[in-house]
């Protein structure tokens, strides 16, 4: 029963990404049968001196009215992450076989992330749209307000222009100050090689790198019952196929650069999960709460 | 090669099919959007027109089946020897069982041919026995089988039927349109040339078919028989009864022979005729003493001829009481009376009492009582005589009307029913008289009066014949004799008197037989005449007699007809000779002697010469000759659509695959 909430079929028909991601998160938390506040504790774990720049209301005023001292109060769950999501906002995430394209699923995903990232998990988060250039960027933050402005930055983040991998991770790295996790949404229409060079210097910073590899099922098998013309939806080449070709090479040539991106990928120690748009949403936000709980 | 059916052709033009959809609906295809096209390299391009080639070999597969297939309707052929078509053969053994055969050891020695010629057949060659009389009898289909083959040949057995050697060469070719092998035709005959059809064009056999004539006599050899017996089927009075039979000898010497006159069983009287060679005697028996009922009778001369069995002529007598006759004529007319009932009383075949009476007296009399009515030259008819009549002729009676001078005092034929339309008295011409133009001698009243030449007819009247059948006219166009048949009945319209005032045709002895038959007619006791031929219709039932039971006695006391057919047959094939004893629709009993065709008896052989003709090769000469053109003449078409259907087969189902392992294949992966 809840998980046909977390089908993208069934999400499609639900008017606001919150209410989609309240709905994933929901369905998916009660599913595992534990706490909501998985991860999170206000069990006391130590003080820590005051330095100026930290919130005045974690100082325990107590310990300062016996020693003239400003300590911080630290609790276990303050040992919060930080998620910062990079979304591929290209043309070629245009492409759907059924009622959720990429794009759509690529924002439920997100959406669902940060939910459970904010209301569940008290981390921060942030999110940059991009495509051959950053289109949207929102710092990780857990002020409140900050789940509305994410989900608004997805609502408005629309398919456009080609792919460049490059830009984005420069733009991310200048704002890149602790360590988080991050993860990056994309159908990764590039060489496995080329993907990997450019996302691993992230992984150099002592992030967590998860690769969140959308696809539809029909690039996975393309229905092509007769010769057709075909049309890149990123530059509009065109080029005639026929079905024969489509059943043997394309599919070779497919799954072998998903074995490759797969390969290399965990080989620079980054996670890759291929998510396919008729699938649930559930195996992205265990990818995202199994990382979580290692770094607690 | 040719092709039987060249206009099937047409068919070529659905070529344009594979064609249109092929190179049309390639041009047609959208565009469809892709996430990326990086996995499609050039070199798909190359693949495409790899592609392409393949789909040529699809289109070329499509355009062979519909090539094919056109090609078939067309029925081609080619032009194949008989020999080369098949080393097989079918030998067909034909046996003349014919009434002739009966003569000597005839159809033992064509049977024992027939077993000899089984013998030495080649054991892969198919055989087949058939006999001949008047019509082909298969004893077998083809069959390798020896022992029902000479089975077959050893039961068979004498007919009583004509031979017909025309109808052996039409089953013939019939049976070689069915049979693709070369067909060796044996047959076994006495080769009676009164076989042969009259125009020998209809002994034509198929190309395929090679005769093998078996003649079991070489020459004809001498043969007397009783050709024909000319006696009554009723007799009334039997002094008055005639027997005449014709004493035939075919190839004979002049001789002296004994005609006999047997009379269920016992000889009753005995003649002795002088037969001139090779001609014909009549004896003639002056009184047919039988008793009351059915007489089996025969005329038999002594037998001095290999051939027995055709010295006997059969026929029954019935002897009945007299049958009486309406005559109604006017109180003044006492001429015509006179003259019919001097015609009656002089016929031999007819047993009537005439009962003359005038118009008004008829309208008491019991209709139904009489064989026949008939209404000579009236002033009037009353009209309660005249529905009288017409519920008489409607339930089966017959009525004769004879319109004299009288006729002019009224506008139509009683009746019958046509208007008069005018009287031709033709003494105030400048002829005086007119003759008979023209009669129909299949009609029985004119069968026997030879066309009444030199009768003057004086005085006629012109009656509107309607739907009636005209038998004879005047040489005016006057139609003269006329027949209407009005419900189960008939009404005989004669446009003149019978009297000696309107023609002189009762001074004419050609009035006897005249009246004689049309009184026979009419009573209905032509139609039961005691002597038949073999192979004869008899009519079991009229048209008002459905569903009534009829039997049917063979010579050999077998009931031939079967239950349903007892009430449904409508005539019935006198097979064999001899006596047949029926029981009719209308309930009459009756016994009809059943004579052999007489021909079978002149026992003359086809000539050697026309007998090679038959067999195609003329002379030795001449199939020398013919010997250089035999392959071409054999040549016949064999028909090949059944291998280019075969071929039309393969070229779908492997159009089939090819079209499903082209553009089939994703929707197996999909699955």
């Amino acid at each position: 029963m809840l998980q046909r909430f977390l089908d993208p079929s069934v999400l499609a028909g639900i008017s606001g990404l919150d209410l989609v991601a309240k709905t994933v998160v929901d369905g998916f938390v009660n599913g595992l049968h534990r706490s909501p506040d998985f991860g999170f504790s206000q069990e006391f774990a130590e003080y820590r001196a005051y330095s100026p720049g930290d919130d005045l209301r974690h100082v325990d005023w107590n310990v300062f009215a016996r020693t003239e001292r400003a300590y911080l109060k630290r609790y276990r769950g303050e040992t919060n992450s930080i998620l910062t999501v990079l979304l591929d906002a290209s043309n070629s995430m245009k492409f759907s076989s059924h009622a959720v394209s990429k794009m759509d699923y690529a924002r439920f995903t997100a959406a669902s992330l940060f939910y459970l990232a904010i209301q569940n998990q008290r981390d921060a988060a942030g999110l940059i749209v991009f495509d051959d250039e950053v289109r949207t960027y929102i710092r990780p933050s857990t002020r409140q307000g900050q789940l509305p402005r994410l989900l608004s930055g997805l609502e408005h983040a629309e398919p456009h222009a080609r792919t460049d991998f490059a830009k984005p991770l420069d733009h991310f790295q200048q704002f890149l100050r602790r360590r988080g996790i991050v993860v990056f949404i994309s159908d990764f229409y590039d060489s496995p090689e080329h993907i990997v060079r450019t996302v691993e210097p992230l992984r150099f910073h002592g992030n967590e790198v998860v690769l969140f590899h959308i696809l539809d099922p029909k690039e996975i098998r393309p229905e092509i019952k007769e010769p057709s013309t075909l049309i890149d939806l990123e530059t509009q080449d065109r080029i005639e196929i026929t079905p024969d070709y489509v059943r043997d090479e394309y599919r070779k040539k497919f799954d072998a650069h998903v074995e490759a991106l797969r390969d290399k990928t965990r080989g620079a120690g980054m996670d890759y999960h291929l998510l396919v748009t008729d699938r649930p949403l559930d195996d992205a936000l265990r990818e995202y709460l199994t990382i979580r709980q290692g770094r607690d | 090669m040719g092709l039987l059916a060249p206009w099937f052709l047409a068919g070529f033009a659905a070529l344009a099919i594979p064609f249109y959809v092929h190179l049309l609906r390639r041009h047609t295809t959208t565009p469809r959007p892709f996430s990326s096209l990086m996995f499609f390299e050039r070199r798909t391009q190359s693949s495409i027109k790899h592609r392409r080639l393949r789909y040529l070999v699809l289109l070329s597969l499509r355009a062979l089946l519909f090539l094919l297939l056109a090609l078939a309707f067309a029925n081609p052929f080619i032009n194949r020897t008989a020999a080369k078509m098949n080393s097989e053969k079918l030998e067909l053994l034909v046996i003349d069982n014919s009434f002739s055969m009966r003569a000597g050891n005839r159809l033992a020695d064509a049977k024992r041919e027939a077993l000899s010629v089984l013998s030495s057949r080649r054991p892969t060659d198919k055989a087949q026995v058939m006999a001949l009389g008047s019509q082909i009898q298969v004893l077998t289909q083809a069959s390798l089988d020896p022992g029902a083959l000479r089975a077959a040949v050893d039961n068979l057995q004498p007919g009583d039927s004509r031979a017909s050697y025309g109808e052996l060469a039409r089953a013939v070719r019939s049976l070689a349109e069915t049979v693709p092998t070369p067909i060796e035709l044996h047959f076994f005959s006495d080769m009676q040339k009164s076989a042969m059809p009259g125009n020998f064009s209809e002994l034509a056999l198929p190309a395929n078919v090679t005769l093998v004539l078996h003649p079991v006599v070489k020459d004809a050899v001498p043969n007397w028989t009783v050709e024909s017996v000319n006696a009554p089927g009723q007799v009334w009075d039997p002094k008055k009864a005639r027997v005449q039979a014709v004493i035939a000898g075919f190839g004979t010497p002049a001789a002296t022979r004994t005609v006999s006159l047997v009379l269920n069983g016992k000889t009753a009287a005995t003649k002795t005729v002088n037969v001139p060679a090779n001609g014909r005697a009549t004896a003639e028996f002056q009184s047919l003493d039988v008793p009351y009922g059915f007489t089996k009778c025969e005329v038999r001369i002594d037998s001095a001829d290999t051939f027995p069995a055709d010295d006997v002529s059969i026929f029954a007598v019935e002897r009945t009481d007299p049958r009486h006759a309406l005559f109604v004529s006017d109180a003044g007319d006492s001429r015509s009376p006179l003259y019919f009932r001097s015609a009656l009383g002089s016929a031999v075949e007819s047993a009537f009492v005439l009962d003359v009476v005038s118009a008004g007296d008829a309208a008491n009399q019991q209709l139904s009582k009489y064989a026949f009515v008939v209404l000579s030259d009236l002033i009037s008819v009353p009209s309660g005589l005249e529905s009288a009549l017409v519920r008489y002729v409607q339930g089966g009676g017959s009525v004769w009307i004879a319109e004299g001078t009288s006729a002019s005092h009224s506008a139509r034929v009683p009746v019958f029913g046509g208007n008069i339309q005018d009287s031709h008295d033709y003494s105030r011409t400048g002829d005086h008289y007119l003759n008979v133009a023209d009669a129909d001698p299949s009609h029985p009243s004119v069968e026997k009066a030879d066309h009444w030449a030199g009768v003057k007819f004086y005085f006629a009247v012109k009656v509107d014949p309607g739907d009636a059948r005209v038998i004879a006219h005047l040489t005016d166009g006057t139609p003269l004799l006329m027949e209407k048949k009005i419900g189960e009945g008939n009404v005989l319209l004669f446009a003149s008197g019978l009297d000696n005032l309107t023609n002189d045709f009762p001074l004419h002895p050609v009035f006897v037989p005249f009246v004689e038959q049309t009184a026979l007619y009419l009573s209905g006791t032509e139609r039961r005449s005691g002597a038949r031929v073999v192979d004869s219709f008899l009519e079991l039932r009229s048209s008002k007699e459905q569903s009534v039971g009829v039997q049917v006695i063979d010579p050999q006391g077998q009931r031939p007809l079967s239950l349903k057919e007892s009430t449904s047959a409508q005539t019935f094939r006198l097979a064999s000779a001899g006596f047949y004893e029926l029981q009719l629709a209308n309930g009459r009993h009756n016994v009809i002697g059943v004579n052999p065709d007489r021909r079978e008896s002149n026992l003359e052989v086809i000539p050697d010469d026309v007998q090679a003709l038959w067999r195609g090769n003329p002379s030795a000469e001449t199939a020398a000759q013919a010997a250089g053109g035999a392959a071409e003449e054999q040549k016949q078409p064999y028909r090949v659509w059944w291998y280019i259907m075969l071929l039309v087969f393969a070229a779908a189902i492997a159009e089939s695959l090819l079209a499903d392992r082209y553009l089939g294949s994703q929707q197996q992966e999909d699955l």
